[in-house]
């Protein structure tokens, strides 16, 4: 894992009216962490001009209005809150998700991992996940990092279609769908959690940092 | 008093958009709204929600009450009970009356506007749909033939649409994300050579082709998922340019050499397949005095 002191962050144009703060260029706990304290300073802080503060997993999109603001002045704004940035945050929520751990790749999972499917469903729940970030689809969140005796690439194929409340596994996280869709990751279970609705507001129930303890469902 | 409309055609792709559904990246929902914003505006700001015509055959019945509509965007023709009227414009419509419209010369997306709401439930404070997420507009879904929509009771009238310069030359991007991955000699080729729109375009995304073979060599880039935004030029695996569109995932995985700048994305969705693209760089400073200044 990489140490917070090593991590720096760039301040890069995304088009001409979004800024990305990004942390790494790849996925690490740390830059996870200070994209979430980032975003968590930048939702207080209503700078001037700027539209919606969106944290990703190694990084935070600015949408801003540019005709109340240039992006060289966003920039100074940014190093200036990054300055004084404390980059682990303060700690989400915790929740229990019970889970079916029944999916179709279960058996295959644990097999590559060298385990049986209850070692492999003891190992998944011995700690609980943080949600690294929401992303990709309506209340699709991506929870981890596993440790790395349990990282497995992606299935070489694509399920066309798994539901919402899919439970599934790889590169070293764990995510659950809300919405139906097509999916490369392997699908180990099912949950009766929603955490998408959109007839509510704010329509998803986890935060990027909320901790998730995984209860297998007898 | 309020009025009925029966759709009686619609194309594959037909959809109520309304200026767009902001604020949701952080739960997984990107904006949509209108191909072509200025076209939406141009249209009339009547009533709330608009019909994005695509490059089809559009009736629509006015089964009770009667309402005024604006529309603009591309050039479309338009017929009031077979009597043709020019595009853009306004017109007022009674019980009775029947409004067909079909693709014209250019452009790929139309909007039709009407002097009252169009009264559909606001999802997440929006009435736009997302075909990718399946909510907002009529059930999340597009139009189809024996639709019925209501307007609203309060009247706002559409404002008279005026036509757009044409606007010629290459499209401008700022550089992406990712433009330092793919080397200096990709990155002057992509500025030099010229690309065509493909015929698989949808409001998720447009597939280019790229004859010149600038991205030929396959990239297998494992890249950590970041931000999307519209306009952004993503090159898949085996090198196939697509630029994300209204409808885009709110993340994704591939490199992305650049995103086409806020001036000219509506310009580019009216691009039909077939169409050459030259692609121009501009600093994202230049963009901004091209968008303060009205010069798209």
């Amino acid at each position: 894992m990489t140490g917070p002191s090593t991590i720096k962050p760039a301040i890069v144009p995304l088009g001409d009216t979004s800024v990305l703060v990004r942390f790494d260029s790849k996925l690490s706990e740390a830059a996870n962490q200070a994209a979430i304290a980032l975003a968590a300073v930048l939702d207080q802080s209503h700078i001037l001009g700027v539209q919606e503060v969106v944290p990703n997993l190694v990084s935070v999109l600015l949408r801003y209005d540019p005709t109340l603001t240039s992006y060289a002045s966003l920039a100074g704004e940014l190093r200036l809150i990054l300055f004084g940035l404390d980059k682990t945050g303060a700690p989400g929520r915790a929740w229990t998700i019970p889970i079916a751990f029944d999916g179709p790749d279960l058996g295959d999972v644990a097999q590559a991992l060298g385990l049986s499917v209850p070692q492999f469903i003891a190992a998944h729940n011995r700690h609980p996940l943080r949600v690294l970030t929401t992303g990709f689809a309506p209340g699709f969140v991506y929870c981890g990092l596993h440790e790395p005796a349990l990282v497995l690439p992606r299935r070489p194929t694509v399920r066309p279609s798994v539901p919402a409340g899919s439970i599934l596994f790889a590169a070293g996280q764990t995510a659950i769908t809300a919405t139906e869709m097509p999916t490369g990751w392997h699908l180990i279970g099912q949950t009766s959690f929603k955490n998408f609705d959109q007839a509510i507001m704010p329509p998803t129930h986890l935060r990027a940092g909320d901790l998730i303890h995984f209860e297998p469902l007898p | 008093m309020s009025a009925v409309l029966r759709i009686d055609k619609a194309g594959p792709m037909t959809t109520i958009q309304d200026g767009g559904r902001f604020g949701m990246l952080r739960h997984g929902l990107s904006a949509s709204g209108p191909m072509d914003r200025g076209a939406f505006l141009r249209a009339g700001q009547g009533g709330i929600g608009a019909i994005e015509l695509t490059r089809a055959q559009f009736e629509l019945t006015v089964t009770s009450g009667q309402c005024r509509i604006g529309y603009a965007g591309g050039l479309f023709t338009i017929a009031l009970n077979g009597e043709p009227h020019p595009w853009p414009g306004t017109m007022t419509l009674q019980s009775g009356d029947r409004v067909s419209i079909a693709p014209g010369a250019s452009g790929n997306y139309g909007y039709l506007r009407f002097s009252k709401d169009i009264a559909l439930p606001m999802v997440l404070g929006s009435l736009s749909t997302s075909t990718r997420a399946r909510l907002g507009g009529l059930e999340g879904r597009a139009l189809r033939a024996g639709d019925v929509l209501q307007l609203a009771l309060t009247a706002n009238d559409p404002a008279k649409p005026t036509g757009l310069d044409a606007v010629e030359g290459p499209i401008r991007f700022c550089w992406g994300l990712h433009a330092e991955l793919f080397g200096p000699a990709v990155r002057k080729r992509f500025e030099h050579e010229s690309f065509l729109v493909s015929a698989s375009m949808d409001r998720m995304g447009v597939r280019l082709e790229d004859p010149q073979s600038v991205f030929g060599s396959a990239n297998n880039l494992s890249l950590v998922s970041d931000a999307v935004v519209p306009g952004d030029i993503q090159i898949l695996g085996d090198g196939t340019p697509i630029v994300l569109m209204r409808d885009h995932q709110p993340t994704g995985g591939y490199p992305r050499i650049a995103t086409i700048i806020s001036a000219d994305l509506d310009r580019f969705a009216q691009m039909r397949p077939g169409t050459a693209i030259a692609f121009r760089s501009v600093s994202v400073e230049h963009a901004h005095r091209l968008l303060r200044s009205g010069l798209a």
